[in-house]
C-alpha cells in the first residue's frame, strides 16, 4: 500500500469524524436539551410582609380579688366534671394568693361513680361551710336535692359560678359531618350543667360560636365585649374566648359579656350572642378556656379572671345554709340499692325501665350516665 | 489500465464514505422531517395527581411539569386531579409549579374525582378547570396537627419548643397565615369568575362539581378528554398525541410491613405525612377528618379522666 493511500484513508476517517461531530453539534444546538427558561411566577398572596397575623396581646397578669375576709371556695368534681386543676389554675392561684381556701368536692368515696346514695347530703353539707361554689363542665346531671341545696345556697348569699364549653367541641376546619357511629370524643366527657343552670333561668346553648372575619387568629377564637358595667366586667374591654357556647337567659338574669356579629355553629346564624350572664349570686360563662394558663392573660382576659375571682369571694353568705335535708329523704337508705339518685327525666318513662312494676312513684328511673 | 482502475477504486471509496455520511445525516434529520410532515403537531402531557399529596407525589408532579416546559414537543398540559390534598408545603410547591408552567403553556385541569384542599390549590392556577357533576372541589383550608406538649420521659432537649416546634398560640398563628395565603391565592387565581368572598371561601366547604361551576371554583362540566381537547385547542394543535405522566405508586415500604396494617387508618395517616418515627407539627391542606393515633389517645385520656 502506498503512503499516499494511507494518508487519504486517514484523511477520509478524519473527515467522517468531523462530519459526524459537526453534524451532532449543529443538530444538538437546534434540538438539544433546553434549559427551563420559565420565570418565577408571581404569587400575589405570598407577600410575607402581609401574611404574618398579629398576635393577640398577651402582656397582662391575673390580679388579686382583694377581698376583705378569707372565704372558702368549693370546686365540684363529683359530677364527672371535665376540669383538671391546671386548666383553672389562674383562677385558683388568684384565690389562693389572696388568702382564700379552695376545696375540690369529690363527693366522698363513691359519689363520683354515681352509685352513692349519700352524695346529695354530702354536697349540701359541704356547701354549708362554703362561701362560693364552682361548677365546670359536669358530665352527669345534678339531682333535684342538689339543685335545691345550691339554690338555697345562692339565695343565702353564696356565690355560684357555672362554666361549660360547647358540647362536642370541634376544632377541625372541615364542613362535612362526622361519619355516623364515630364519636366526637370529648362530647361524651364534657357536659353542661343544663338542669342546674335552668333553675336559675340560664340555658347553655348547643354548638360553638365562631367569627370568620374578626377573630383571635382562629375562627373559634371570638371576642366578647361587656354588655354593661358590672363587677364582672370592670376594666374589661375585650375578652377572648377560644371555645364559647351561647347562653340564653330569662328576665331575671342579665347579660355580662356578649359576642357581637358572631355565628353559631349549630344554626350558622349570625348575631349577637350572650356568653356570660349573671342572675343575682349566680354567674354562668359559656366557656372554660379563658381560665387556661395560656389564654387567661391574652387580651383583657386577666381582668375578667380577676373579676370572676372577686365575684366568688365578695358574697355575704348566711350561716348554716343549705339546711340539712328534711324527712323527705329517710336515713338508712331505701329498699332499692344500686341506681344513682338521678333526677326524673323530663319525659315520661317508656315503660321498659320498671321491670317488676313495684317501684315506688318517687323512685327515679335509672339513667345511663355513670 | 492500472491508472484508471486506481481512479475507480478511489471514486468508489469516496462514494462509500459520502454514502455513509449521507445515511448518518439523513437518519438524524429524518425524525424532524417525519414530525414536520406526517407526525402529530405536538403532545399534550397529562400530569396525574392521584391520592394524597405527599412530598413524594408532589415531587414527581413538579418534575413532570418541568419536563413539560422543557420538552418542545409538549405543547400543552392537562392536570388529572383526584386528590383530597395533603401536606401544606407540598401543595404550595405544586401551586407554584403549575403557575410557572401556565406562563409557558396552556394548562387545563380536569377534576376526575376530587380536588379538595391541597388538590384544589394545585388546580387553581390552571387556565380552565373541568369538573363532572359528581366530582368535588373546594375545602380551601388548613389544619395543624400538634403533638402533645412537654418533654417525653427519657429525652433531654435543649429548649422548650425543641420537641413540639412551637406553642399552641404560635401554631395557631401559623395556620392562620397559611390560610390567608391559600385563600388569597384562590381569590387571585379565580378572581374573574369566583362568586365567593374570602369569608365564604374560608368555611372550607367542599362543593359538588355543578355547585363549583356555579360558584366559579370551576369553569365547566367536562371529562378528561374534553380537557385534553381544550388544551390542544389552546395550543393550536391540529393533530397531537397524549403523553401520560403518572403519579408514582406508593413506595414498596408499606407492602413490606414497614407501615402499620391497613386496619388502623390513624397509623397510616400518620405514616403518610409524618417523618417516619418523628412526631412533628404537621400542617396539612387535607380534606376529611383525621383519625390518628393521637386523637384516639387523646379521646381515651379524656374519657378515662372523667369517668
Amino acid at each position: 500500500m502506498e503512503r499516499g493511500d494511507v494518508a487519504r484513508g486517514v484523511g477520509a476517517f478524519v473527515l467522517a469524524v468531523l462530519v459526524v461531530v459537526a453534524g451532532t453539534a449543529v443538530v444538538g444546538s437546534v434540538t438539544g436539551p433546553t434549559t427551563d427558561r420559565s420565570t418565577q411566577p408571581t404569587a400575589p398572596a405570598y407577600d410575607t410582609g402581609e401574611l404574618l397575623p398579629t398576635a393577640v396581646a398577651d402582656d397582662g397578669s391575673v390580679g388579686s380579688p382583694d377581698a376583705s375576709e378569707a372565704k372558702t371556695v368549693v370546686v365540684d368534681v363529683s359530677h364527672g366534671n371535665a376540669v383538671e386543676p391546671a386548666a383553672i389554675g389562674p383562677l385558683v392561684d388568684a384565690l389562693v394568693r389572696d388568702g382564700h381556701e379552695v376545696h375540690l368536692f369529690t363527693g366522698g368515696s363513691s359519689a363520683s361513680t354515681g352509685f352513692s346514695t349519700t352524695g346529695t347530703s354530702e354536697l349540701n353539707a359541704t356547701l354549708r361551710s362554703a362561701d362560693a361554689f364552682v361548677v365546670v363542665s359536669p358530665a352527669t346531671p345534678y339531682t333535684d336535692d342538689e339543685i335545691r341545696g345550691i339554690a338555697a345556697f345562692a339565695d343565702a348569699g353564696g356565690r355560684v359560678l357555672m362554666l361549660a364549653d360547647p358540647v362536642g367541641r370541634s376544632g377541625s376546619g372541615t364542613s362535612l359531618p362526622v361519619p355516623i357511629g364515630l364519636p366526637t370524643g370529648s362530647s361524651t366527657a364534657a357536659g353542661q350543667p343544663t338542669n342546674l343552670a335552668a333553675a336559675f333561668g340560664i340555658s347553655f346553648g348547643s354548638g360553638y360560636l365562631y367569627d370568620m372575619t374578626e377573630n383571635a387568629n382562629n375562627f373559634q377564637g371570638v371576642f366578647a365585649e361587656p354588655s354593661g358595667g358590672t363587677l364582672l366586667t370592670n376594666g374589661t374591654d375585650r375578652v377572648v374566648l377560644r371555645d364559647a357556647a351561647p347562653l340564653v337567659t330569662d328576665g331575671n338574669a342579665t347579660a355580662v359579656l356578649a359576642s357581637e356579629d358572631t355565628a353559631l355553629s349549630s344554626t350558622r346564624k349570625a348575631g349577637d350572642y350572650t356568653v356570660a350572664a349573671r342572675a343575682g349570686n349566680v354567674t354562668a360563662v359559656g366557656d372554660t378556656t379563658f381560665l387556661e394558663p395560656g389564654v387567661a392573660t391574652t387580651a383583657d382576659n386577666e381582668r375578667f379572671v380577676t373579676n370572676v375571682a372577686r365575684f366568688l369571694v365578695t358574697g355575704e353568705k348566711a350561716e348554716g345554709v343549705p339546711a340539712p335535708a328534711g324527712p323527705s329523704t329517710p336515713p338508712g337508705g331505701g329498699p332499692s340499692i344500686g341506681p344513682p339518685t338521678a333526677p326524673a327525666p323530663p319525659t315520661a318513662p317508656n315503660g321498659t325501665g320498671s321491670p317488676n312494676g313495684t317501684a315506688a312513684p318517687a323512685t327515679p328511673t335509672p339513667t345511663s350516665e355513670g | 489500465m492500472r491508472r484508471s482502475r486506481g481512479f475507480l477504486d478511489r471514486t468508489a471509496g469516496l462514494m462509500v464514505v459520502l454514502g455513509v455520511a449521507g445515511l448518518v445525516v439523513g437518519a438524524g434529520v429524518a425524525p424532524f422531517v417525519w414530525g414536520a410532515v406526517g407526525g402529530p403537531g405536538g403532545s399534550v402531557a397529562v400530569v396525574e395527581m392521584h391520592g394524597t399529596i405527599t412530598s413524594e407525589t408532589a415531587k414527581a408532579a413538579v418534575d413532570d411539569l418541568r419536563e413539560a416546559r422543557q420538552n418542545e414537543s409538549i405543547r400543552a398540559v392537562v392536570l388529572d386531579i383526584d386528590s383530597p390534598g395533603g401536606s401544606a408545603a407540598a401543595s404550595e410547591q405544586l401551586y407554584l409549579a403549575v403557575k410557572r408552567t401556565g406562563q409557558e403553556l396552556p394548562v387545563v385541569a380536569a377534576v376526575t374525582g376530587m380536588a379538595a384542599s391541597g388538590g384544589y390549590y394545585m388546580a387553581a392556577p390552571a387556565d380552565r378547570i373541568y369538573v363532572t357533576p359528581a366530582s368535588a372541589v373546594g375545602s380551601v383550608g388548613v389544619r395543624g396537627v400538634v403533638p402533645p406538649e412537654g418533654v417525653p420521659p427519657g429525652e433531654i432537649v435543649t429548649g422548650p419548643d425543641k420537641g413540639t416546634t412551637a406553642t399552641t398560640a404560635e401554631v395557631r398563628r401559623r395556620v392562620e397565615s397559611l390560610r390567608q395565603a391559600f385563600v388569597g391565592s384562590v381569590l387571585a387565581e379565580r378572581n374573574e369568575s369566583l362568586e365567593l368572598t374570602a369569608e365564604e371561601l374560608s368555611y372550607a366547604k367542599v362543593y359538588s362539581g355543578a355547585q363549583g361551576v356555579e360558584l366559579g371554583l370551576a369553569d365547566s362540566v367536562g371529562g378528561l378528554d374534553t380537557a385534553i381537547a381544550d388544551a390542544a385547542d389552546a395550543a393550536d394543535l391540529g393533530s397531537y398525541e397524549v403523553v401520560r405522566m403518572e403519579t408514582p405508586r406508593p413506595s414498596a415500604l408499606p407492602g413490606l410491613g414497614l407501615r402499620s396494617n391497613d386496619t388502623d387508618p390513624g397509623r397510616s395517616a400518620e405514616a403518610t405525612f409524618d417523618y417516619r418515627g418523628v412526631d412533628t407539627v404537621q400542617y396539612l391542606m387535607l380534606h376529611g377528618r383525621l383519625d390518628t393515633d393521637r386523637s384516639t389517645a387523646t379521646r381515651e385520656v379524656i374519657i378515662n379522666g372523667t369517668r
